[in-house]
């Protein structure tokens, strides 16, 4: 049998808009794979967890407009932690279209704006991680 | 209704007449999964006695509107929910919004504002989001920038902050007032101040135990409204409005706003006070969403359900007292990011939904808010709505218009029954701090989220632009972006601050607040000589979590 395709899911900085993150975990869940879902953590917390628990896929959501520095933060921290390209990365949440291509730019692979339906995110994950999620 | 059995009989011969007409669906349900007939007769408001159940405007039981005349006498408030960048550039919208014909203002707050953190502490990146989702307001420097030259004194301003900042905010306020040498007894306005927002609408930073939370915000409570200090003031907002935008239903929202309100009675009964020291402000704030009738059903219903709460339990002298007064906003997660310009329209059809209802004050969204903050434009667009409805659609000239209509009387009815059953359901078990305690309110929370998500993806629920009429290659609205040098700017105000204020009068009264933390007294008197010194809203909030400690969330591992 194959592995679950593990997930770590979080809430970075202090915005408390939690419902889309948890929507997504609960989807998530439901399409066979395993999410750990901190609420809020620090970037260096979840790199760290990231490693340790061997996770496939880390993904966020940002509400309070800063999703283009916490972004960069990520990146920043996976790079000194010689993780880089070690997960698959995604951020979530309410920003602008306009701002996805910088998120890619910046080392986001999926980029899931307003209206995202979560079938998206799952087929996004099992495409790119290059197999099926096993459930 | 000497004829009901010839309607009946009518009714039935008219189901069968039209037995081969098929419907849409094999059955229609409101937004609540309230089952919908396909038509309301006399049949239906059978039991529902006129004088006693919905009677006449201004009086018991106040199902038609909590004024005699409602708009005919005054409009409601047209009350903008704003706050952006810095203070000075807040102060910029509010000028527009009052030449625009605002009467009453409302301050967004950005993250570190509602969690009590300041710009210059290193905690969790707080630095990135200084001035994003709202305006900063850390000490009184900022609220002296954010009503700069605005007529405090003649205008109403909500602060939309919650339990853990509340008593600060609004000390700052005051502060601000008395600085300009006018009383705080003079200041009308509100604090939103609500402990459900904080642990189960929005979950900010560090957030303070459910028990914490109920004492900060009945210890507001206690000093504007039972000790006097501010008895214009509404120290608090039920804001069911904030629950609902989480995914829960008309009859949780009002019966968890309900059972919040009970919370805080109770709390300030047993510190001493009669029912008549403060029950009368006591207020709320509730959303507009997508079901038409049963939102319009759903204000007439929380008119009389408060009025029947206070006169089978707590009995006040006060008249004011029964009625049950609610600010309006139309529903946020109701907005798409997909054909923004649509948003125009919900937000239209809410809006006369709060109207329909009898609301005292009202918030319209912006087209562009499933985006960004709003632009200029898109809120004078907003604006422009409210104003539309109060100039050219007759619909103010008379009062709850939709009484009397066969299915709002029904539907009143049932949401009526339905939000007690749930209230008392709540009640049960011990109250929203213990249902916060263990977990049933989030857990309601998460439940109701993730049936949204599953109804919107199966297309049971319709969204334009989402799930039906979807429309290729828009072009993205402009999105409106607040100032990137916010977390400079006001990391250099509270550096300026720091360097003027008494440093030593501050770290002293910081003491004092330790002890009446730790004795569990107000903490009003001396957090308002706190900010009044310049102390700034994470060190004061840093107290209470020192002494307090966190909360740690029951429904995450």
């Amino acid at each position: 049998m194959e592995k679950k395709t593990r997930v770590l899911l979080f809430k970075p900085g202090l915005d408390g808009h939690w419902r889309g993150i948890m929507t997504v975990s609960k989807a998530l869940s439901e399409a066979g794979m395993e999410t750990i879902f901190f609420g809020f953590k620090t970037v260096e917390g979840v790199v760290e967890a990231a490693i340790q628990e061997d996770v496939d896929v880390i993904g966020f959501s940002v509400h309070s407009g800063a999703h283009l520095e916490w972004a960069r933060e990520l990146v920043r921290e996976l790079e000194e932690k010689g993780a880089r390209g070690d997960f698959l990365l995604l951020i979530g949440g309410v920003f602008p279209e306009q701002d996805h291509a910088e998120l890619k730019e910046i080392g986001m692979d999926g980029v899931f704006g307003p209206g995202t339906v979560t079938a998206d995110i799952v087929r996004f994950i099992e495409e790119n991680l290059g197999r099926k999620v096993s459930g | 209704m000497e004829d009901r059995e010839e309607i009946r009989k009518g009714l039935e011969e008219w189901r069968e007449a039209k037995k081969d007409w098929p419907e849409r669906k094999e059955e229609f349900r409101t937004d609540a999964g309230i089952p919908v007939k396909d038509l309301y007769t006399p049949l239906d408001t059978e039991g529902i006695d006129y004088l006693r159940d919905i009677g006449f405007p201004g009086q018991p039981p106040y199902t038609r509107g909590v004024y005699p005349t409602m708009y005919r006498g005054k409009y409601w408030t047209i009350r903008m929910f704003s706050g952006h960048g810095t203070p000075e550039e807040t102060n910029d919208r509010w000028r527009m919004l009052y030449e625009e014909g605002e009467t009453g203002f409302s301050a967004a707050v950005d993250s570190l504002t509602f969690s009590g953190v300041d710009p210059d502490q290193e905690v969790h990146g707080a630095a990135h989001e200084v001035g994003k989702e709202g305006v900063p307001l850390y000490s009184i420097r900022g609220v002296e920038a954010l009503v700069e030259n605005l007529p405090i004194d003649r205008m109403s301003v909500a602060l939309v902050v919650e339990p853990m900042t509340s008593a600060a905010v609004t000390s700052m306020y005051f502060n601000v007032a008395r600085e300009r040498g006018l009383r705080k007894e003079q200041l009308a306005g509100t604090t939103q101040n609500d402990i459900l927002t904080m642990t189960i609408g929005y979950i900010p930073w560090g957030s303070l135990k459910p028990a914490d939370l109920l004492k900060l915000a009945c210890d507001l409570i206690e000093y504007c409204t039972a000790m006097k200090e501010a008895p214009r003031w509404n120290p608090i907002n039920f804001t069911t409005y904030n629950y609902r935008e989480g995914g829960i239903d008309a009859v949780q929202e009002i019966g968890m706003g309900l059972a919040n309100a009970v919370a805080h009675i109770e709390e300030l009964l047993r510190r001493g006070w009669k029912i008549d020291d403060f029950v009368h402000r006591l207020a709320f704030h509730l959303s507009a969403h997508r079901d038409f009738f049963e939102e319009i059903a759903k204000y007439r219903a929380a008119r009389k359900l408060w009025y029947r709460l206070m006169k089978e339990r707590y009995k006040p002298e006060n008249p004011d007292a029964y009625r049950f007064r609610f600010h309006v906003q139309t529903a946020g997660c109701s907005l798409t990011a997909q054909q923004p310009m649509v948003n125009i329209i919900r937000t239209a059809y809410q809006a006369l939904e709060a109207v329909l209802g009898g609301t005292q004050s009202l918030h319209t969204n912006s087209y562009d808010e499933a985006i960004c903050l709003p632009s200029e434009e898109s809120v004078r667009l907003a604006v422009r709505t409210q104003e539309l409805i109060q100039e050219e659609t007759g619909v103010a000239n008379v009062v709850d218009p939709l009484a009397g209509s066969y299915y709002v009387e029904a539907l009143t009815r049932e949401l009526e029954e339905r939000i007690w059953d749930y209230f008392m359901r709540i009640e049960e078990m011990g109250g929203v701090v213990e249902a916060l305690n263990t977990g049933w309110l989030f857990n309601e929370m998460s439940k109701a989220f993730n049936k949204r998500r599953r109804d919107q993806e199966s297309g049971e629920e319709r969204v334009i632009g989402v799930n039906c009429y979807v429309m290729e290659g828009e072009e993205p609205t402009p999105p409106f972006r607040t100032n990137p040098r916010a977390a400079e700017i006001e990391k250099e105000r509270l550096r300026d601050l720091r360097s003027q204020r008494d440093n030593r009068r501050v770290a002293a009264l910081l003491d004092q607040l330790r002890g009446v933390c730790e004795r569990r007294e107000n903490v009003l008197p001396v957090v308002s000589e706190l900010t009044a010194a310049g102390a700034t809203l994470g060190e004061i909030t840093g107290v209470y979590r020192e002494v307090w400690g966190i909360w740690q969330l029951p429904f995450v591992a």
